[in-house]
């Protein structure tokens, strides 16, 4: 009864409270909408602009320069260093990550419940501080008291020896990890890794979970017989979107790598400028060294590369989802 | 079980990886310097009484010090009372190196003050999130006004901005505003979550129209249906986020390090830690460690007593 009550009344005062609801909506929304524009979207605005421009925070006026910040980024040493240090780590740190997180999620998920306990191990890196287990691994990789480098010098006067790496470190010492620019990009790709890859093991359990058992069951009858066959004909292709999302969200999240730089190596980005990578170059130039232009020039490249991959992402996903 | 052997051993070796810099982190915290230069003591050290250089060095005992005590060593000649008050305050400085290294963690360095700083941050950070991102979600997804398919297209198109990305603008703005070295500037850049109005949207589009109606026949006015009807059924979502948002903006170091410079009164934990890293020397691995320890502590302890609603917070990105 009140239901109809209800009905009427609404339809008798539409045009009014569809007013109503406008202004309560715009009302409501107006906020976020303000806040939006002004963090979100000025900024990328004033990056833009200011890449054209010689600015620098405490002069009260500044020059256009055209494209001379852009031409810099790719005819300065500097740069290319940045860029290869970048690439380097998104192309390492992106599929060995994502390959390492479906991996365990298979091996965690055919375990059953004991399974958990490792689910709980890995990801403790994703909550931990990364700043502080960046400052451990530096101890760990400590030349001489590191655990690294002692471990290592355990395998010294056994079989391991015939292995060249062995043979070598025992003669003339182990590496110094951080302070070797051989080794110093790759080891900020390990520790990437480490931190990253238990994240997306637990996106592919829970795609892992919403795989019907009914679908094994139909595969084994049409002759699907070996774990690989199983996993090639039904596993991947269920796992389609999330295995898309969770490289975006690594890439984009490789693309930001920061703390553990700049834990490592406070000014330069590494030995010979190895590990110089964008967000570094951002932080460096743009706040250290007040050169604004510049900074902005390599934050408009950094918005482009990952805009670009999150719309690969949605157009990947409204493309096959669908099975 | 048999069969699965390989399985577990494979998955044993990547634990033992990732657990590797845990272990040394906390168990460095409870050694002596000594025992962590040799790599000896197993995890816990041996606990046996270390003299803390520096106290001692603080106290040296003076000629005004030796007149004092002259009273109470009858009959000695100046050397070995000095000596002797040298042995107290020796005594006065030794303690176990686990309550060395977690005492000079709070004493160095104000790490209480930047603990607090850290969850001022985080809870504010959150509180305004909600507040901004609740009432446009229920906009957004159940009132009918004209340009909400445009507001909600801008909140899609956001989503696509990472803030760290945009680090630089941000913070000329909040420098040409003055802001910067205050806890405005650590808060300002989070207050909107876009991620929050898209997740919040997509969990009030499932709750029943009914329940608003009947909230309006009631005669609640729509900022009250947000806090008083939508709010409470949205309490498992809300939590979620509030999980994602707070793990983030802990462990954030990017963002603090942009807008603090120097004011050890605004640091977070992650910026205490820096600093203490910075201007310690050799020695002080120990307490270095122990700071550590107590900044990762938290939110470790509160993912292993709620595991499953940390993992679903954290991964509520892969509901998009």
């Amino acid at each position: 009864m009140v239901a109809v009550d209800a009905s009427g009344a609404t339809r008798v005062t539409k045009p009014k409270a569809d007013n109503r609801q406008a202004r309560t909506g715009w009302m409501l929304a107006t906020p976020a909408l303000v806040l939006m524009v002004l963090i979100l979207l000025v900024p990328i605005i004033l990056a833009g602009v200011l890449s054209f421009t010689n600015y620098s925070l405490g002069n009260s006026g500044f020059g256009w320069v055209g494209l001379q910040n852009y031409e810099r980024l790719f005819a300065r040493s500097t740069y290319e260093k940045m860029f290869v240090a970048t690439f380097t780590y998104v192309v390492t740190v992106v599929p060995i990550s994502v390959g390492l997180g479906l991996g365990a999620a298979l091996l965690v998920h055919s375990l059953g419940r004991i399974g958990d306990i490792y689910k709980t191990i890995y990801f403790l890196p994703v909550m931990a501080t990364l700043l502080a287990m960046a400052i451990a691994w530096e101890f760990m990789l400590h030349p001489t008291i590191g655990m690294v480098n002692r471990t290592l010098e355990m395998a010294c006067g056994t079989w391991l020896e015939v292995i060249p790496f062995f043979a070598g470190g025992c003669a003339d010492g182990f590496p110094i990890w951080l302070g070797d620019r051989d080794y110093a990009i790759w080891v900020v790709c390990f520790i990437g890794i480490w931190q990253g890859f238990g994240f997306n093991m637990v996106l592919f359990l829970a795609g892992l979970t919403s795989v019907h058992r009914e679908l094994y069951h139909a595969a084994e009858m049409d002759g699907a017989r070996s774990g690989w066959e199983r996993f090639r004909l039904v596993t991947w292709p269920a796992l389609g979107p999330t295995t898309v999302f969770v490289v975006t969200i690594s890439c984009i999240r490789a693309f930001q790598v920061f703390d553990t730089i700049e834990a490592f190596w406070p000014q330069g980005g590494g030995p010979n400028k190895s590990a110089y990578v964008m967000m570094f170059a951002i932080f460096e130039k743009g706040i250290q060294q007040n050169l604004i232009g510049i900074g902005s020039a390599i934050t408009m490249l950094f918005l482009l590369f990952v805009m670009f991959l999150t719309l690969i992402q949605r157009w990947l996903v409204e493309r096959k989802v669908h099975y | 079980m048999t069969r699965d052997w390989w399985k577990h051993l494979v998955l044993i070796l990547g634990a033992i990886i990732v657990l590797a810099p845990f272990y040394m982190m906390v168990s460095y915290s409870f050694k002596s310097p000594g025992e962590i230069d040799r790599g000896e003591g197993g995890f816990f050290g041996r606990q046996e009484m270390m003299i803390d250089p520096r106290c001692v060095a603080l106290r040296q005992p003076g000629r005004a010090d030796i007149e004092a005590a002259r009273a109470r060593f009858v009959g000695q000649d100046d050397a070995s009372v000095q000596a002797s008050l040298l042995a107290e305050t020796e005594a006065d400085c030794s303690m176990r190196p686990a309550l060395f290294n977690y005492s000079k963690a709070f004493t160095e360095a104000p790490l209480v003050r930047y603990l607090l700083n850290g969850v001022a941050v985080t809870l504010s950070i959150f509180l305004i999130q909600s507040v901004v991102a609740l009432p446009a979600a229920y906009a957004l997804a159940k009132l009918n006004f004209w340009g909400r398919d445009a507001v909600f297209g801008l909140v899609l198109f956001c989503l696509l901005i990472p803030v760290h990305a945009i680090a630089l603008p941000l913070y000329i703005g909040l420098a040409k505003l003055g802001l910067t070295n205050t806890y405005a500037a650590l808060v300002v850049p989070w207050t909107i979550s876009v991620f929050g109005i898209f997740l919040m949207r997509q969990f009030f589009m499932t709750v029943p129209d009914d329940l608003i109606d009947a909230a309006r026949m009631d005669g609640m006015s729509e900022l009250a249906i947000v806090w008083r009807v939508m709010l409470p059924t949205a309490i498992p979502a809300l939590l979620a986020f509030a999980i994602f948002s707070v793990v983030a903006h802990w462990n954030d170091y990017f963002w603090p390090r942009i807008v603090v410079t120097g004011n050890r009164d605004l640091f977070t934990p992650p910026l205490g830690l820096r600093e203490f890293k910075g201007d310690g020397d050799g020695s002080f691995f120990g307490p270095m460690m122990a700071t550590a320890t107590v900044i990762v502590t938290p939110l470790i302890v509160a993912f292993l007593l709620a595991q499953r609603r940390f993992i679903d917070g954290i991964t509520l990105s892969g509901m998009k």
